[in-house]
């Protein structure tokens, strides 16, 4: 069987197990601790698709995460808007930010794009606080709606879109799209030598990025019904990125993984939580030492070699 | 007026010392330090550390600081960025990390709560009119005579001005015979001393928490990319013109606008003028 | 018959440098012209500008009658002027086939049918199709060099820059890419711009030669008469390579 074949039956094994597990255990708690999961799983793909692919680290994907939760929470809290709403507008709140900072700051080299990046977040943040009238200051916005009264029905729409969002992802990665993004991070020059408009798809693949960020931002909002300048955080994105890593870069679904084992690590060292810093720190510095390829990628990627 | 005159700057000075710290291991190593932060943390805490804990004198813990935050910032760039260099974006998550832990272990040891660091200089003086901490005049004459130093260092001295040529051209250097791998752990050190000793001058008057470190690394950044990469005159520049419209805005709008000055600069000067301006090496 | 490229009074200066000066000349279709010069004599930098990588001062360009200055370098090469460059630049961590793949979803190209069979063909083309799966990170240089052409020529150019694209090679490697580039220019009809300071490959392949020193054309030719040229034996007596030149000009 094909890598490919293989690599979307375990998709499917995965997404069963991730449907089954909340369902069985019946524990609200659990599902609770997965709804949040999903949803950084959703932005650690979201992540993964530009910089992963193109190898442009962005240091400021709160910037659409927040953009996406605040849009929900306007429209909600403030307009009485159904949360329905927030899954057409979050996306597209985000993408325009996408265009907006991209511009001027793609053509940036590495280094100084993630960091530029990691100021138009933080600046976001600060006008958060800023302008508290409207964004309700370091309280943020209160009171959204769910899209369900249950739980575990939540669960399973944040599930959807997560499998939506790894699906869509996934099929552009492996379509034309994913290896001009794989060239541009190659040789810029060379793109441009082979006639491939560099700009275009730099700009193309983060507005992507953005849109799927948003959109989790808008399913965390409804979820967590509170959102805050929080989500504009730093560290917010930086632990998106260490999610990454511990993935696997440039997979898509290995980034899914890190989530997942990340978010259920730090829940399992909630009594030790002035800690938990410290471990995401340390798996970092052993992740860049040890394991550059990730944890959950290469692994999976053992697993398919045996199983064919 | 005054007031907006000399708070400016005793700003600007500090936001010197770090810019200058910051820029010197860009220009040489090409090492952009998250870090950068974390060092100026380690001096307010290590003075703090040393007479409350250690029960140094002032003068003495002040000066233990800055060396042992020096060795650490040598320490860091040997053992953790060097077996990253061939990737710049390694460097990076490394220098990332390192703020981080830092920040954990400081926040472990001391707790959240503000620490009080005494003042070397406990006199208040008028000055044009204004009433300024002789702390605050102290910060500001240190941060002249340490940028002074400097200079003295980098112009005067021939490993000063070895470090020169490595910022201006690292190849070339290297053709010279100049062993870039140990500047580069020495300009880290330096560079770590000095934002130590920007930390140990104004701890008497800033907040001293674990994550005291993460707004001068913006504001650095900031100044650094605004007066141009690599460019020592650059980041003085920048420093003074960051500090100044810091305190004008803070005096006159409010202290929450102010903040955000440094970040959108940075935005500003990516976009207008990547080279900053003073810089020869776009950014781009 | 009209040219296919023509260059009018091109200037580039780097600062207190010169860098090209006044460079004018035009290139008939189906040509292969050569472009000769000691190290600094702007080369490089007339093919940067062509090809859109630097920005001229002054001049016109014009290929296939539009004028070309002032375009991005991938809209130049969908218009067909395609080049490689001197220190080959593939896209590390891909294989060989799919660095030929990417230059196959060019705009130009995109609709010409599948890009991996297209890519494939390009790589039968140079010679190159045993190693298409394989990783360039480990290819030598002579093969990425051939990669280049392959990439190059997936974009179906007609007219192609080649810069200096024996630098470096052994021996063993320099005929069968003479070879190949005279097999691809009788074959594909293209018209040919070739930077080389090896006189001897250049005056085989070349049916004419432009030379330039300092920046400036300084005399145009058959190789013949252009070896022989006051100018050009005093520009390379002048410089370094006197002792591969010394035996090619005493041979002419």
């Amino acid at each position: 069987m094909s890598e490919h074949r293989t690599d979307w039956l375990g998709a499917l094994v995965v997404l069963v197990a991730l449907a089954l597990v909340p369902a069985i255990l019946g524990s609200s708690y659990i599902t609770g601790i997965m709804t949040v999961a999903l949803c950084f799983a959703m932005w650690a793909a979201s992540w993964d698709f530009m910089s992963g692919l193109t190898g442009r680290e962005n240091f400021g994907h709160s910037l659409f995460i927040g953009a996406g939760a605040y849009t929900a929470g306007f429209l909600n809290v403030n307009f009485g808007a159904s949360p329905w709403w927030s899954l057409a507008a979050s996306p597209l709140v985000a993408v325009a930010f996408s265009l907006v900072i991209g511009f001027p700051t793609l053509r940036l080299r590495g280094p100084y794009f993630a960091l530029a990046m990691l100021s138009g977040a933080a600046v976001m943040q600060s006008l958060t606080i800023i302008f508290s009238e409207y964004t309700g200051g370091q309280d943020g916005l209160n009171g959204l709606f769910p899209f369900f009264d249950s739980e575990l029905t939540q669960y399973y729409l944040t599930l959807f879109f997560l499998a939506a969002t790894v699906t869509t992802l996934r099929l552009v990665a492996n379509s034309p799209w994913g290896t001009i993004l794989r060239a541009i991070r190659g040789d810029e020059a060379s793109c441009q030598a082979a006639g491939i408009n560099v700009t275009f798809y730099k700009i193309a693949s983060l507005m992507i990025s953005a849109a799927f960020a948003g959109l989790g931002g808008a399913l965390y909002a409804h979820y967590q019904l509170q959102v805050g300048p929080d989500l504009f955080a730093v560290i917010l994105s930086i632990n998106i990125i260490i999610m990454v890593y511990v993935g696997g870069m440039g997979s898509i679904y290995g980034p899914v993984g890190g989530a997942i084992l990340l978010i259920l690590l730090t829940e399992a060292l909630r009594a030790f939580s002035e800690y938990r810093l410290w471990v995401y720190t340390l798996i970092l510095m052993l992740i860049l030492f040890f394991l550059p390829q990730g944890l959950v990628a290469p692994l999976w990627r053992r697993l398919r070699t045996i199983a064919q | 007026m005054a007031e907006i005159l000399v708070y400016g700057a005793v700003i600007s000075a500090i936001y010197a010392m770090l810019a200058v710290g910051f820029t010197l291991i860009f220009g040489v190593a090409r090492i952009l330090n998250l870090a950068h932060g974390s060092f100026y943390a380690l001096g307010a805490y290590g003075v703090y550390a040393l007479t409350a804990d250690a029960h140094l004198p002032l003068f003495l813990a002040a000066a233990v600081a800055v060396l042992l935050v020096a060795l650490f910032g040598v320490a860091v760039e040997r053992v953790l960025v060097r077996p990253l260099r061939r990737s710049t974006l390694a460097v990076l998550m490394i220098t990332l990390a390192v703020a981080l832990m830092v920040e954990q272990v400081l926040l472990l040891i001391f707790g959240s709560e503000a620490r009080n660091v005494p003042s070397m200089v406990n006199a208040t003086f008028d000055v044009m009119g204004a009433d300024v901490s002789g702390q605050r005049l102290l910060a500001l004459s240190g941060a002249i005579a340490i940028l002074s130093a400097l200079w003295f260092f980098m112009q005067r001295t021939r490993l000063g001005s070895a470090i020169l040529a490595i910022s201006q051209d690292a190849e070339a250097a290297q053709y010279m015979g100049i062993p870039s791998d140990r500047i580069f752990s020495l300009v880290m050190g330096l560079s770590a001393g000095i934002a130590a000793a920007a930390g140990v001058l104004v701890a008497p008057f800033q907040t001293v928490i674990p994550g005291m470190g993460l707004l001068p690394l913006v504001k650095a950044f900031a100044i650094v990319v605004v007066g141009g990469l690599g460019s020592i005159v650059g980041s003085i520049v920048g420093a003074l013109l960051l500090g100044y419209t810091e305190t004008i805005i803070a005096f006159k709008i409010s202290i929450e606008w102010s903040q955000i000055v440094s970040v959108a600069a940075v935005l500003l000067t990516l976009i207008l003028r990547p080279a900053g301006f003073f810089g020869k090496r776009a950014a781009f | 018959m009209s040219a296919l490229l023509a260059v009018d009074g091109l200037n580039k200066r780097f600062g207190g440098l010169q860098a090209v000066k006044d460079v004018s000349f035009a290139l008939e279709p189906g040509s292969i012209t050569g472009v000769l010069g000691p190290n600094g004599a702007g080369k490089t930098t007339l093919f940067n500008l062509l090809t859109g990588f630097m920005a001229a001062d002054t001049g016109k360009v014009e290929f296939d009658d539009e004028p070309l200055l002032g375009l991005a370098p991938y809209r130049i090469v969908n218009r067909g002027l395609a080049r490689t460059f001197q220190l080959t630049r593939p896209f590390v961590g891909m294989s060989v086939l799919e660095n030929v793949e990417v230059a196959c979803f060019a705009p130009r190209v995109r609709h010409e049918g599948h890009a991996r069979a297209r890519a494939h063909a390009m790589l039968e083309h140079v010679g190159l199709a045993p190693k298409a799966a394989s990783l360039v990170d480990v290819l030598p240089y002579g093969d990425l060099r051939r990669l280049e052409i392959a990439r190059a020529l997936a974009t179906r150019p007609k007219l192609l820059l080649l810069d200096e694209p024996f630098a470096g090679l052994g021996s063993s490697e320099i005929q069968p890419l003479a070879d190949l580039i005279r097999e691809l220019h009788r074959k594909e009809g293209l018209t040919i711009l070739i930077i080389e300071h090896k006189l001897r490959e250049l005056m085989q392949l070349a049916h004419e030669v432009i030379a330039m020193d300092f920046g400036e054309v300084v005399a145009t030719g058959v190789p013949a008469e252009i070896v022989r040229h006051p100018r050009v034996v005093e520009a390379y007596i002048g410089k370094a390579e006197i002792g591969e030149s010394g035996g090619a000009l005493g041979a002419a």
